[in-house]
């Protein structure tokens, strides 16, 4: 193989690759390294670690055809010690490879190739949408910090993402609070349900381009596929919870702030949270005012005070301060509107404006 | 090797399998899939964690897998791979993250799903003898018109007769008759439990509602719901909200409702109040069927002695009765043969209670003791009404407890007939059926007596 390519772009190249390959090393060789291939449809860059896969398109210049595994860091090193400017070339000879850049050349020893697995497509390939690249990576990277970090329920560590009457809805959930984001789809008529890891969603969400992609899935496995290549990630196998039941219909009392407001008030309360980083809400309808209060034995104790509009009875409930902060990363809206169904049940959070965002934050116990 | 044991025929491929291919290649690929099933025209299907697996297994191990398991037996004709559920993959053992300890889960995620019925517990593996006839067909009549004919049905009977199994059969066929309508399994103690805690984090009325919202509440061992009042007050009205509006209630307890003390009476009442059926003591017949039963649901043929002998020979209730069987499996399966009845008896030996050795005289003592009255005027010929009472207790509890004959307890307390002996025996027989405070006393003095 004998291949050249603009540095700036082969270094970019291994930094979205490299993401994919496996970081234990105690698996196979050939599942951290960086496929390289040079052949009649231009040159691939390809990694897997058999939970999510990159099929990477490059532009370049091939002088000579063939496939070469190498180690991903290594490659990682050396894609971010280049100077940029210029082309850099990679030629392979038995199982050294070496790497040109400018005045310098390095030799690696490559990984055998034949152990690197094939990166699986989706069987059935009737369920496709087009959709932006863009919107899927804000809506990935957005919700996916509300999925459950523990492995236990595999269910609960995915998102949740059905597509109906040409709206793509994507849930996230650990059980004490809930995202519901909605996004408008270009075709309609196209109807389905999966779930696929949080942890896989946000690393395709690095990898994905600005332009408009094709998403298509099956049962077990789901792709991206647009010029420059394609990801994939296996699915989640297993039943969503049914979430639309634990949204209250109903609520006792209603209440618009601005987000800036609440933004300093709750980081200010932050500071005086016990150690199970409780902050009390309160909601005066009277006052027009919702007040944040929180009390750490050991430093001391603070109020907020917010003005608002609050419609309702007066209500006491508490939270975690983590979960009420994170309203202000999902959403971009100028006014956050409270809705609360009562003591012990969850507190739903929009954004005034903005339809397409539901929060859903359970409180803690008294 | 066995190869229908699909565990075993995997660990077989698994050894060869290693032999062949790199360890680096074996722990990437080998370590999370399994035998799935084995079809009956010879198709064995391995079950792996995605697509990636899947892909790669056909293109690289299937003529390897193929030949191993070919080696094993030429009916397994085929190869075929299945992407299996994340559930039925072993779970990652993690540790529980406690900080969000504090938070109340979003809780309906759990309630629903779950009405606590064990589904174990059907109808088809319920025996029925003459013992509990009256309570199965009171049960299949509840369960054609549920809130409507016996309502509440209250089952009740000695511990290890089937209480349990009967409501939880009830329930489990609830659900299938009548899909779509709620179902909700729970012991006195959990319910006793769910108030307190609900009255303490101030949500009663929530308490209430979650209740209500049943078409059929079962209640298991009512009994321990004695002297615990708040709780009998919510029972009350919870009883109250759902007969009202025709949904059936099921309770099981260890004795009759008038006879569980420490209750309100307005509470007896409506327990009794529709349909109160008891589970006797099962006969040797319904035994032995009992026996034959479980042990074929282990897959296991007992000889008709070896029934004979676990049924009839040793006491003990229905549970005792599984125990038993259990114990005659379990070492079945270590000899790999079908146990003849002098083994049975070999490996029964634990469950054969000591013979109680219990001198007259010591019986008398307790029983003078605990009423309180002088040893020597049990035997002795008066009337007296306070000495005539323990004196008949006395030779109840030596008839019903010790086994021994009449004539001799005659003898025993100062030469009386055995018609005497007789007599007194049946009265308080009798008696213990409506007096509550002799049924304690009588139960008072068996523990002194242990």
């Amino acid at each position: 193989m004998n291949i050249s390519i603009e540095k700036k772009l082969f270094s970019e190249a291994v930094h979205i690759v490299a993401r994919f390959a496996e970081k234990k090393n105690s698996t196979l060789p050939a599942l951290s390294s960086i496929l390289i291939i040079a052949g009649d449809e231009g040159i691939k860059m390809r990694a897997t670690n058999l939970e999510t896969g990159i099929d990477l398109k490059l532009k370049g210049e091939v002088k000579n055809e063939g496939v070469v595994a190498i180690p991903a860091t290594l490659l990682q090193q050396i894609a971010s010690s280049l100077s940029y400017g210029g082309d850099i070339t990679l030629e392979h000879i038995g199982d050294i490879i070496s790497i040109k850049s400018g005045t310098g050349k390095s030799s690696i020893k490559t990984v055998a190739y034949d152990d690197f697995p094939s990166i699986p497509f989706p069987e059935n390939p009737k369920n496709r949408i087009i959709i932006s690249g863009v919107l899927l990576r804000t809506l990935f990277t957005s919700i996916a910090s509300c999925a459950s970090s523990s492995t236990i329920r595999p269910e609960l560590s995915s998102i949740y993402l059905s597509i109906e009457g040409g709206i793509l809805t994507a849930v996230a959930t650990d059980s004490f609070r809930l995202a519901e984001k909605k996004v408008p789809l270009i075709n309609k008529g196209i109807q389905g349900k999966f779930l696929i890891p949080a942890k896989n969603a946000l690393d395709i969400a690095q990898a994905l381009p600005d332009e408009d992609i094709i998403m298509s899935f099956d049962e077990h496995q789901c792709a991206f596929v647009s010029t420059f290549g394609m990801l994939v990630s296996r699915l989640t196998n297993a039943v969503y919870p049914d979430y639309r039941q634990i949204i209250p219909k109903e609520s006792i009392v209603e209440a618009v702030v601005l987000r800036k407001d609440f933004e300093t008030a709750i980081k200010q309360t932050t500071i005086f949270s016990d150690s199970f980083q409780k902050v009390n809400l309160s909601f005066d309808p009277k006052k027009n005012i919702i007040a944040l209060f929180a009390r750490n034995t050991e430093v001391g104790e603070s109020v907020e005070t917010l003005s608002a509009q609050v419609s309702g009875s007066p209500l006491d409930i508490s939270f975690n301060h983590r979960y009420l902060s994170a309203i202000l990363s999902l959403t971009g809206a100028e006014s956050l509107s409270f809705l609360a169904a009562g003591i012990g049940r969850p507190l739903i959070i929009k954004g005034v404006g903005d339809t397409s965002l539901l929060y859903l934050v359970s409180p803690m116990n008294q | 090797m066995n190869k229908g044991n699909l565990q075993e025929l995997w660990e077989y491929v698994l050894t060869q399998v290693e032999l062949s291919i790199s360890p680096a290649n074996f722990k990437t690929w080998f370590c999370s899939s399994f035998i799935v099933k084995i079809s009956e025209d010879g198709i064995v299907y391995i079950g792996v964690p995605s697509q990636f697996f899947k892909d790669w297994y056909i293109k690289k191990f299937h003529t390897l897998l193929l030949k191993i398991i070919r080696d094993v037996s030429y009916e397994f004709r085929n190869i075929e791979y299945l992407i299996v559920k994340d559930e039925r993959r072993k779970p990652a053992k993690e540790t529980k993250n406690i900080s969000g300890a504090m938070e109340l889960p979003l809780d309906e995620f759990y309630i629903n799903k779950s009405d606590n019925l064990n589904p174990r517990y059907t109808f088809d593996t319920f025996v029925i003898g003459s013992f509990n006839t009256l309570a199965c067909t009171a049960a299949q009549a509840a369960l054609s018109r549920p809130g409507i004919i016996y309502n509440p049905l209250f089952i009740y009977g000695d511990t290890g007769r089937g209480k349990t199994h009967l409501i939880q059969a009830i329930g489990n066929q609830f659900k299938k008759q009548y899909q779509g309508r709620k179902v909700f399994y729970l012991t006195s103690e959990k319910f006793a439990i769910d108030y307190v805690d609900s009255v303490q984090a101030g949500t009663a009325n929530r308490f209430k509602d979650k209740y209500r919202q049943y078409d059929l509440l079962i209640m298991d061992d009512v009994q321990f719901l004695s002297k615990k009042d708040k709780t009998q007050e919510e029972l009350f009205h919870l009883f109250n909200a759902l007969h009202d509006t025709n949904k059936q209630i099921i309770f099981s307890s260890d004795r009759a409702p008038a006879s569980i003390p420490d209750i309100a009476e307005r509470l007896k009442g409506r327990l009794s109040s529709g349909m109160a059926v008891d589970i006797g003591e099962p006969d040797p017949e319904s035994r032995m069927a009992i026996v034959r039963k479980k042990a074929a649901l282990h897959g296991f043929m007992l000889s008709d002695e070896v029934v004979e002998y676990v049924a009839t020979s040793l006491s003990g209730s229905i549970r005792e009765l599984e125990g038993m069987v259990n114990s005659i499996i379990c070492h079945a399966q270590v000899k790999g043969c079908t146990p003849d009845i002098a083994e049975v008896r070999q490996s029964l030996r634990s469950f054969t209670r000591p013979q109680k050795n219990i001198s007259v005289k010591n019986v008398v003592d307790k029983v003078a003791e605990f009423y309180g009255i002088d040893e020597e005027s049990i035997y002795e010929k008066t009337r007296r009404r306070e000495v005539v009472r323990p004196r008949q207790v006395i030779m109840y509890l030596l008839r019903e407890d010790f086994n021994i004959s009449y004539p001799t307890i005659g003898s025993k307390l100062g030469g009386r007939d055995h018609t005497t002996v007789i007599h007194s025996c049946e009265k308080i027989k009798r008696e213990i059926v409506v007096d509550n405070d002799l049924i304690k006393d009588i139960q008072n003095i068996r523990t002194l007596l242990v």
